[in-house]
């Protein structure tokens, strides 16, 4: 699992969730196209229920793409308007034997 | 070309960010095959061009521009997103494209700054 993050503290406190709510739903798993459409809903409603948990004033964005390994190239990439001081980032690409999933979740301040 | 956008605050208008994305997107990979020696520019290109022309419309919002770029070989390919966030004020659009060997999936989430 490689993960990517930005501003600080912001996107360092992300990663620790996204790896977990990955694993929890398509570790172990093959690619399935019957199921794939449920899997990218589950981890981006269950990454986003463990984040706002948190009880941190944020909003949040969760990203998730899955794609199937077949040789095939995936490339992906974003750019962001905000505040640097109190925005952040954090992507999360996994993969197992037979499907790649990328995960990014984009916090946003609440001002206060 | 698919839309799908939510969000129904006048501020922000998902119309409005699409044609832009669609746009950026044309004039980037419009009529060229997949290339893996440029796939990572095009993407980092339409990443940065649909942002800058957003921030030029001079709206009181911050962005988040995301793509995906995938060769066509057969293989699935499936993107979700959810969002925490004010539904009266924020929103976001997202734009599937595709030519004859790839595919091109933009999203553009607008969060409001607080004025």
């Amino acid at each position: 699992m490689e993960e990517y993050h930005s501003g600080d503290e912001v996107g360092l406190c992300l990663c620790v969730f996204i790896g977990q709510c990955i694993e929890g739903i398509v570790g172990g798993v093959d690619y399935s196209q019957n199921k794939v459409n449920q899997w990218t809903a589950s981890i981006v409603e269950h990454t986003l229920t463990q984040l706002v948990k948190q009880g941190k004033p944020f909003k949040y964005i969760v990203n998730c793409a899955v794609m199937q390994k077949s040789g095939a190239g995936l490339h992906t990439a974003n750019s962001c308007y905000w505040d640097t001081t109190t925005d952040g980032s954090c992507t999360v690409r996994w993969e197992n034997r037979t499907m790649y999933c990328v995960v990014s979740v984009f916090a946003v301040a609440i001002a206060l």
